[in-house]
């Protein structure tokens, strides 16, 4: 068989060799549960209502009122805005019951539109809004008036958005937003997007290397059908270190044993496919890679396209683990498939099929076509890709949506046959 | 969040087990009696596969049963005998420039496979006591076995082995010193015990904690050729003292 080496031409054709199509999909970036969690979390705040020339009074009030309040934890929050840029339903709630009000302008509604603010103050745990609204009536420009000054309560996301998009998805539904270009709960978006330029053009490729391996292990009743590869991506550089199947149902003996029961977890796909990068860095090191061999394990190749690129001499000498090397996955690996991956130090990881009820990588929950419309499923939220405060490695993650899916929800449903509570 | 005490009815010292202190998992409360065990229970949720959350209504314990302090002397003994052998393994290792993490699994209180870290010499980083130790036992046994077997191992298992042992259906894990860095059952995070497809088990920790931690911290002054860029190692010195056990509470308890 061909060598992968020398770019991609020579990649191309040594694919062509092995009769695979790549798939047709693209890569969305998995949310850490951090991402998650800013997502869903949310405060209530109070919003007064006066004259655009007293905000800068107001801020100054509030200031001297709350001294410990920082500002700080909600700046993604907008703190002055204008009517026009609210959100229509907070338009529609301020608004109404302004008919006979006549307590800043009398002039037509545009011109009141213009010249009123709406200040965001201080979230709702802070102060209450009796004492707020003594505050507010001590004050300009309250208080000469009669009537009290207005207050709202609203609900506002509780941590900075991580996405331009979701900024604008959250100034239309919650109050305006603010995004600067950074993400304080995940990989930079720069980050993101040039890792995802650098991997998406063949990814596919990867993937259904993946899934033709899968099939040959179940196909000799040995295992689940999923696959892996692991493939060293950078630069110009394209190899394929490792490659494998599952085959948690080989006893000990080779045979193939009753599906019964969780199986050899140990001989997972991810697991044999580390397995066997070690051994490759074993030789490169002038090693013998069957020291402390258990069979077990299953850590040496049991097909020829497992042992293809098994043979093949390419990983580089004094690498550690797997630093700096990706690994593509025909399903969300299980929870301990993620952590193996991250205690080998990936640097990329993407996988097709997610596994709600088993996945180790995900931490959101996801959009699925059921019988009648779009369900939500849940994820177990572990998220073990990006969890810096907690375990120590980083690596970046996407999930693969194919292409030619109908419409644009994931399909969770077994694309492939495996069960819902299959561990990848 | 409530917790339980429940044990395998099988288990050979379930009753007696019900007198350990308990540690709730999640609740933020961390209640510790002067004992030498703290012990955290299993979740008492798992999904179905339906999807859907049950309770386990097997899980009845109640605190009326324990005697806060009090581990009888006849389990000290039964268990501390098995740390004292995974114990031994972790020793192994150190001796061959691995990290000294040990384990032994014992079934009807016979030891069945014994395991220690061989990450260095195989370059794997998941070539973890628990699994060189399961790789020795699937050669003679089942999976079914695992049913009716405890782990002992002188560190909490990691996020990956908790997993792996919870697949597996190990009925109790028991361990000395918690890892702050990657512990799966407590320390940081608790595989053992989240919503999953499969049955959570009962973990114990604390058993010689002491010798666990030590062991470390030899072979942290130890040279690790392969990691990469080490840190000046030889200006390492060794630390005998250890912090009582309340500062190295499990992360997500204290």
């Amino acid at each position: 068989m061909v060598s992968l080496r020398g770019g991609d031409e020579a990649l191309h054709s040594a694919f062509a060799q092995l009769d695979l199509d790549p798939r047709n999909g693209r890569l969305v970036a998995l949310k850490t549960k951090e991402e998650v969690r800013a997502a869903l979390e949310t405060f209530e705040a109070h919003v007064v209502e006066l004259p655009a020339r007293y905000a800068g009074v107001l801020k100054d009030v509030i200031q001297t009122a709350l001294p410990d309040l920082k500002t700080a934890d909600f700046q993604h929050l907008r703190r002055v805005a204008q009517w026009k840029f609210l959100p229509p339903r907070l338009q529609k709630q301020f608004k109404s019951p302004r008919g006979d009000d006549e307590s800043f302008c009398e002039d037509d509604n545009a011109e009141l539109e213009d010249t009123v603010r709406y200040f965001l103050v201080c979230p709702t745990t802070a102060i209450s809004k009796a004492t707020l609204q003594d505050i507010l009536r001590r004050n300009p420009p309250f208080m000469d008036r009669d009537r009290d000054p207005r207050i709202f309560h609203v609900e506002v996301p509780a941590l900075a958005p991580t996405s331009p998009e979701q900024a604008a998805q959250w100034s239309l539904k919650y109050w305006p937003i603010s995004y600067k270009n950074t993400n304080p709960y995940g990989p930079h978006p720069s980050l993101v997007a040039r890792n995802t330029a650098e991997i998406e053009a063949h990814a596919g490729k990867w993937l259904s290397l993946a899934d033709s391996v899968a099939q040959l292990l179940h196909a000799l009743s040995l295992g689940e059908r999923v696959g892996c590869v692991i493939v060293d991506n950078n630069g110009e550089r394209q190899e394929i270190i490792a490659v494998a199947g599952d085959c948690r149902w080989r006893s000990s003996s080779g045979a193939a044993e009753p599906h019964q029961g969780p199986g050899n977890v140990m001989a997972h796909a991810v697991e044999r496919a580390i397995a066997m990068a070690a051994k490759k860095r074993l030789r490169a090191a002038g090693k013998d890679p069957d020291l402390l061999d258990r069979k077990l394990f299953c850590d040496w190749p049991l097909t020829d396209l497992e042992k293809q690129f098994y043979e093949q001499d390419n990983i580089l000498p004094n690498g550690y683990l797997c630093v700096d090397l990706d690994i593509y996955i025909t399903h969300e690996p299980c929870v301990m498939c993620s952590m193996a991956i991250l205690h080998s130090r990936f640097k990329r990881c993407v996988f097709a099929q997610r596994m709600p009820m088993t996945g180790g990588l995900t931490a959101d929950a996801v959009a699925t076509k059921v019988d009648k419309g779009i369900g939500w499923t849940s994820s177990l939220g572990q998220g073990i890709f990006w969890r810096p405060s907690e375990l120590n490695w980083k690596l970046l993650a996407w999930e693969w949506i194919e292409e030619d899916a109908k419409d644009s929800t994931n399909d969770c449903m077994n694309t492939t046959g495996n069960s819902d509570t299959l561990h990848a | 969040m409530s917790w339980c005490g429940c044990y395998p009815a099988a288990s050979p010292v379930a009753v007696t087990l019900r007198k350990l202190v308990h540690v709730a998992v999640g609740s933020g409360s961390y209640r510790k009696g002067p004992a030498l065990y703290a012990q955290q229970t299993a979740f008492l949720h798992q999904i179905q596969p339906s999807g859907t959350l049950e309770d386990e209504q097997t899980c009845q314990a109640s605190t009326a049963d324990h005697e806060p302090g009090a581990m009888n002397a006849e389990d000290r003994v039964y268990h501390e005998r098995f740390m004292r052998e995974a114990i031994n393994m972790a020793e192994l290792a150190l001796v061959s420039d691995e990290t000294p993490v040990g384990c032994v699994f014992v079934k009807d209180g016979e030891i069945i496979g014994r395991g220690m870290n061989e990450t260095n010499r195989t370059l794997n980083g998941t070539r973890h006591a628990e699994f060189v130790a399961i790789a020795g036992i699937l050669s003679k046994h089942p999976v079914s076995i695992f049913k009716e077997t405890d782990l002992y191992v002188t560190v909490e298992p990691c996020v990956m082995c908790a997993s792996m042992l919870r697949q597996y259906g190990i009925r109790a894990v028991y361990f000395g010193c918690w890892n702050e860095r990657f512990g799966g059952t407590g320390g940081v995070l608790n595989i053992h015990s989240d919503p999953s497809v499969d049955k959570p088990y009962p973990v114990t920790g604390g058993i010689f904690r002491e010798e666990a931690i030590l062991l470390l911290r030899k072979f942290y002054v130890q040279e690790n050729e392969k990691a990469p860029e080490p840190k000046q190692k030889r200006t390492r010195e060794l630390k005998t003292e250890i912090m009582p056990m309340d500062l190295h509470a499990p992360k997500q308890c204290a």
